[in-house]
């Protein structure tokens, strides 16, 4: 089997992505220009926060794949680190989410903070400069840490042998717990502190959870869609069923946070806890709080336990598809009550979705053409390749 | 009581082709026995099993059965209010998902020592007990109606393919 197979980003993907992200940066002028700024910046911190936890959680599969030695994925990893490449992108994106700090967040106003006993006890954290210098350094961590394993995963290419296999498992080390730590301060600077009074212990371990679940999903995806355009020949029932296991898997630890958040909050019925799923259940959101349950939980669970749905094609394709909803419901129903409060999807929500996707799409196609699609001297790679046993 | 061949190998990949190599030439493997499972034989053997299905009908059962039970006696027999919770109440769903896994777990355990025949204390018969330990077997069941050339075919084939011992045994294992 040849191994040097190169990606190329065909020219009607790459015009259809243009057209995408003409049709967000078209939506967000204008969604400022009709005085919809509130909305505007909140959908614009939903897709900013979407595609930053794909790309982690991409990241973070990477990494379990390292630090578990799995022989069976070799061959998928240049997909994460495509997906790595974004968060380059997704940076200088978020700088444009501080001009609308003050439209967000409730604690950005220092004259609010004075007149509010428990704004000012928590302004030692959730203040302005070192809201920002969190942001910074998290965002350095991610980058180096990633563009490091990336750039040590495509010298292994030519070099080959084992020491740069065991550099970047010790690189994958030190980022589980990069990502653990920041990511979850990072869910809670930006997503929780939108509702500032309100706190939840496990908010955090959900998004990361939620970043996990769905990033995997979409290295599956990718690697379903590659296969099918005749670039992953090795890709067999074995592999298929591998991502169908963990996207199984992920799922149910989903449900299982969103449980353990949701039935303490119910069962001790304190006042200060359930403001925020009040304006959750008791309203028009009401929908949209059992579809996020449904759709990233119950359907994939139900249609993965049969494993023959995992070992098609379109199988996992449809359950990614469905995920792909069901985290955008999610954030939905983390951002806007707290910022909208009133229930509309408009022509923003949609229109900014799209934007963002294609240039997430166009990121990670781009990415993925600038090395060789397979990592060809990695140590386990045969073990990926002839999977036959 | 029927006999059979039996090819004893010291390695799992020498088993794996031994396998292949007796389907190519035609000989249906009754059975592979090894101290650990092996990646590929269960494909190789075409072996089938409905246990997963059974299990995913005693967990739907079970929690069928557990959510009846939980609304019997807190709503309709021993109605009890606690906490300003309803009667009907989301805190069932522990004790549901809980007893869901220990039905379903119980029941599979039960049904597996059921179709294998197996209980506690029973006398195992293998028909070389080393597969207990660091022997892997091949079985090939002999038939009425194969000719002494099919069987030294046979012996030849594990013998080529690395067996360091063949011998036929008339243990009825698979009962």
């Amino acid at each position: 089997m040849n191994l040097d197979i190169q990606f190329k980003v065909g020219s009607k993907f790459r015009t259809s992505m243009f057209v995408m992200i003409a049709i967000g940066l078209i939506t967000i002028v204008a969604g400022f220009l009709t005085g919809d700024t509130h909305r505007t910046w909140a959908n614009l911190l939903l897709n900013n926060f979407y595609f930053l936890s794909l790309a982690i959680g991409a990241i973070f599969w990477m990494t379990m794949q390292a630090i578990t030695q799995s022989g069976w994925s070799s061959s998928y990893l240049r997909i994460p680190q495509a997906m790595g490449i974004y968060l380059i992108v997704s940076f200088v994106l978020w700088f444009v989410m501080f001009f609308g700090i003050h439209d967000l967040y409730h604690w950005s106003h220092t004259e609010a903070v004075q007149n509010d006993p428990i704004l000012l006890h928590k302004s030692a954290y959730l203040n302005l400069p070192f809201f920002a210098l969190r942001f910074v350094v998290f965002f350095a961590l991610w980058i180096f840490i990633t563009m490091r394993i990336r750039r040590m995963s495509i010298k292994e290419d030519t070099e080959g042998g084992t020491r740069l296999f065991g550099k970047i498992e010790f690189s994958s080390k030190v980022l589980i717990f990069v990502l653990a730590f920041t990511f979850s301060l990072f869910s809670i600077d930006w997503l929780m502190s939108l509702d500032a009074h309100w706190y939840s212990t496990i908010y955090a371990v959900k998004k990361f959870v939620s970043a996990f679940l769905h990033g995997t999903a979409l290295v599956a995806a990718i690697a379903v869609i590659l296969h099918m355009q005749g670039y992953f020949p090795q890709l067999t029932k074995k592999h298929k069923s591998d991502f169908q296991r963990y996207i199984f898997a992920l799922s149910i630890i989903w449900a299982y946070m969103w449980l353990s958040q949701y039935l303490l909050i119910w069962y001790a019925n304190i006042p200060e806890e359930t403001v925020y799923y009040v304006p959750r259940i008791m309203s028009e959101y009401k929908t949209l709080f059992y579809a996020e349950l449904v759709l990233n939980w119950f359907v994939p669970f139900l249609f993965l336990m049969w494993n023959r749905i995992g070992k098609t094609n379109w199988g996992i394709l449809t359950i990614v598809a469905i995920l792909i909803v069901g985290q955008w419901v999610e954030l939905y129903m983390s951002i806007m009550p707290g910022t909208v409060e009133s229930h509309k999807i408009t022509y923003i929500e949609i229109g900014s979705f799209i934007g963002y996707f294609g240039l997430f799409a166009f990121v990670v196609a781009t990415a993925l053409s600038k090395a060789n699609l397979i990592p060809k001297k990695h140590p386990y790679l045969m073990e990926s390749l002839h999977d036959d046993h | 009581m029927r006999t059979n061949i039996i090819g004893i190998y010291e390695d799992e990949e020498v088993v794996l082709k031994a396998v292949d190599k007796l389907q190519e030439n035609g000989v249906t493997v009754a059975d592979v026995m090894s101290p650990f499972p092996i990646h590929g034989i269960f494909e190789r053997l075409k072996l089938t099993t409905r246990l997963p299905l059974a299990t995913f009908l005693y967990g739907t059962v079970g929690a069928i059965t557990m959510f009846a039970f939980l609304y019997w006696s807190s709503v309709i027999n021993y109605p009890l209010k606690f906490g300003g919770k309803p009667l009907n109440t989301l805190s069932f769903i522990i004790i549901i998902f809980v007893l869901t896994i220990n039905i379903g777990t119980l029941f599979t355990f039960l049904t597996y020592f059921v179709r294998d025949k197996l209980y506690p204390g029973k006398k195992v018969e293998l028909p070389v007990p080393e597969t207990t330990n660091d022997k892997f077997v091949i079985v090939v069941s002999k038939t009425e109606n194969m000719t002494d050339g099919d069987v030294s075919n046979i012996n030849n084939i594990m013998k080529e393919s690395g067996a360091i011992e063949i011998k036929e045994s008339d243990v009825n294992y698979n009962s």
